[in-house]
């Protein structure tokens, strides 16, 4: 079977730091995949060997059929990647910016033109089309950092992390555009650590940490990693090592962490187990000052893998 | 066809750089606009002297017996009569001391020169209590002036003439012999002469006393010292900023790895060489605006004639390649914007220095032997050559060291950016 993205034991070092080992996964065409991982996890490393602007230490990773080790160039003409960063020209208008990415992916005349038209009215920038980049607020530039990946109609579009540092009106607009594309046929590698977003866009998720996938599915199968756990966050008085022991060895927790100065824990069911680490609190002396109760969710899945969250 | 538009691209964003119009193009026209309001009159020949108008009293006399034939104040009338000095000296007569002051009063005259009865009675006997009253409008400031230099000039000439008749009247007696009595106004005549012709040699003209300057590639002219200044001064900083802007805008790659769209083109369908090769175009086609702009205005602010056709087109060629590839070669080596300005400021002054940009005009052995091994000091070379004039054979030699060193530098720096970017 041909996949719209094939990523096969992709690796790749930076002398002893070993960014990216041995990640496999697919993406049929036409699906959303998010690519959901802490920061430092290799994400980018991972989209950048896709893209092109990394070679791979080992394995390989093709883009529509074409390798991106063996046939760079076409696998590029498949491919519209929105960078992390902004990566635009800020002394040029947004026009002007879709002009000059829209040759480099080939197109000219009447085709530029009409798809330069198309792409500002997707990314809803046809009155300050004139406008220097410079001029526009951080939502602005991420919309027609979006659109210059646009311009030719790619098959597979890749979007690092769009969303970072963005108002929230934006941010709606941008998420709204991946599915409005993902509608057209488009197949779309996300990569984000939000799990909002990765849940409400993702066909299929891959899970990145430390360099590895550690796993892939879909949002229920994921979730279904963490059977009926039940995430509790608690807020107590006083230092947690006094508790800890005493809330590990509790019927019913599965795993309980200290997390940035609040204890974490997975218990199977939070309206059993809560009374039980009010009580093992009450014996040595601590006093719990808040509790938050989460359903599984990808979050729940991440630290039930790694015992870290997702935002460390 | 990708390498155009991101030539053409770069080109826009450069129109759009304050800093680089600045360096480019205003800077150097601002300098230009200094250095022709300071000579561009001189350069373009229009000498305006004003006219000194001189009053004379010659009330000296011959006294007895004197083996001169004429008395000395009549040698200093003369000289403001003179035939050279016409076109710029208006000299009357006036009978009295009187009458002169009476005149420059009026601001009939600006200056008078009263030579009293006895000064060369006096002057020959040694009597320091003589003197030659010079009387001067107020307001005027260089006639009067010029007017003191030619008496003073005058009256050294005589000193001199003394001397030489008192040495040679004591070898004689040394030797033996007597002077003919005879032979003295024949001395005094021929010296009396000599010197005239160097008074009037040295700056008895306004052509004499003012630099006048015409390119040498001139045909039939030779003189014109100020306009061959001109022409160096304008070659070293034509050569100091082309260099200097071609690493500028040369800089952009450095700018667009910061911005992150070099980044981004990478993931394009478009190869690093094409990526490279459009910016190196953008660079070249600045370099070329920009000296053209100011070998335009030098030709016609100084009126600079840059050379036969052929030595000029070789002197801007080598000076294109070789700016072009120093800047790849020097922003290969840095590895932020942030660094360009001390890099920059400091490499191509230092290297402007010792290749004798900021003393084109002037012939330093130390600079023209480092020169030998600075682009910058080729570039000047080739630039002398056509400015004196040569042939464009002449300028084979340097046009291919400055062709070589710009290959050479930018296959460093082409090979140094691929690794980085590799």
């Amino acid at each position: 079977m041909s996949y719209a993205i094939e990523v096969k034991n992709l690796k790749k070092s930076f002398g002893n730091l070993q960014a990216v080992q041995d990640a496999s996964f697919t993406a049929d065409a036409g699906e959303v995949l998010s690519l959901l991982g802490p920061n430092g996890a290799g994400k980018s490393t991972t989209i950048s060997m896709l893209s092109g602007l990394l070679a791979p230490t080992g394995g390989d990773a093709s883009i529509m059929g074409h390798s991106v080790v063996s046939e760079p160039e076409s696998a590029k003409k498949s491919l519209g990647v929105v960078p992390q960063d902004i990566a635009l020209y800020p002394d040029l208008s947004a026009r002007e910016n879709l002009i000059f990415w829209g040759k480099m992916y080939g197109l000219r005349g009447a085709t530029l033109k009409q798809r330069v038209d198309e792409v500002l009215e997707i990314i809803g920038l046809v009155d300050r089309q004139k406008d220097h980049v410079d001029k526009f607020s951080g939502g602005m530039k991420r919309r027609v950092n979006i659109g210059a990946a646009l311009l030719h109609k790619p098959d597979v579009i890749i979007m690092d992390e769009p969303t970072v540092g963005i108002d929230p009106q934006s941010r709606r607009h941008i998420l709204d555009n991946v599915k409005a594309l993902n509608r057209q046929g488009m197949t779309v590698l996300y990569t984000t650590h939000y799990m909002e977003e990765a849940a409400e866009l993702s066909d299929h998720i891959a899970i990145m940490d430390k360099g590895r996938i550690i796993a892939y599915g879909t949002h229920d199968e994921l979730i279904k990693l963490v059977g009926r756990e039940t995430r509790i966050d608690i807020t107590i008085n006083a230092e947690g090592g006094r508790v800890l022991e005493a809330w590990r060895s509790t019927e019913g927790v599965a795993r309980i962490d200290a997390l940035d100065g609040t204890l974490t824990a997975l218990v199977d069911d939070s309206n059993r187990v809560l009374p039980r680490l009010f009580d093992a609190a009450s014996k040595v002396g601590v006093r719990i000052t808040s509790v938050d109760i989460q359903e599984p969710n990808l979050e729940t899945v991440f630290l039930h893998l790694t015992g870290r969250a997702l935002r460390d | 066809m990708k390498i155009l538009d991101i030539a053409l691209k770069d080109l826009i964003r450069s129109t759009r750089s304050l800093f680089l119009i600045g360096m480019a193009f205003a800077a150097p026209l601002l300098i230009t606009a200094l250095i022709y309001f300071s000579f561009g009159s001189i350069a373009s020949g229009n000498v305006d002297m004003p006219t000194i108008n001189v009053g004379v009293v010659n009330l000296d006399v011959l006294p007895a017996n004197s083996l001169l034939e004429a008395p000395l104040g009549e040698s200093i009338r003369s000289m403001f009569f003179d035939e050279s000095v016409q076109s710029w000296i208006h000299a009357s007569d006036y009978p009295d001391e009187a009458s002169a002051r009476g005149a420059v009063n009026a601001q009939e005259i600006g200056v008078a020169v009263i030579i009293p009865a006895s000064f060369t009675e006096d002057y020959l006997a040694g009597n320091k209590d003589t003197v030659i009253t010079i009387l001067q409008d107020p307001t005027l400031s260089i006639g009067p002036t010029v007017v003191r230099d030619m008496v003073t000039s005058l009256l050294d000439g005589v000193a001199g003439g003394g001397v030489a008749f008192k040495v040679l009247t004591e070898r004689s007696e040394a030797n033996g012999q007597a002077l003919d009595p005879a032979t003295i106004p024949t001395f005094f005549e021929t010296y009396s002469t000599w010197y005239a012709n160097f008074q009037r040699a040295m700056f008895h003209s306004p052509d004499k006393a003012a630099l006048v300057v015409k390119s040498p590639a001139e045909k039939g002219d030779t003189g014109n010292n100020v306009q061959s200044m001109m022409g160096m001064i304008m070659s070293g900083q034509l050569i100091f900023f082309s260099f200097f802007t071609g690493a500028y805008a040369m800089m952009s790659i450095l700018q667009e790895s910061e911005e992150g769209t070099l980044a981004r083109l990478f993931t394009t369908p478009t190869n690093r060489t094409t990526i490279l090769t459009g910016k190196f175009l953008a660079v070249l086609f600045t370099v070329i605006v920009q000296g053209a702009v100011l070998l335009t205005a030098g030709r016609y602010l100084f009126n600079i004639r840059w050379g036969e056709t052929g030595s000029f087109l070789l002197s801007f060629m080598g000076q294109m390649f070789a700016s072009v590839g120093l800047a790849t070669l020097l922003v290969s080596f840095i590895k932020s914007s942030k660094q360009a300005g001390f890099v920059f400021g400091g490499a191509l002054t230092t290297l402007g220095m010792i290749s004798g940009l900021f003393t084109a005009n002037i012939q330093i052995a130390a600079f023209d032997l480092m020169g030998n091994f600075t682009p910058q000091g080729w570039v000047l070379k080739a630039w002398k050559l056509s400015l004196a004039g040569q042939p464009a054979s002449e300028l084979v030699v340097p046009f291919l060291v400055l062709t070589t060193m710009g290959i050479v530098m930018f296959a460093v720096g082409a090979m140094l950016f691929r690794r980085r970017f590799a």
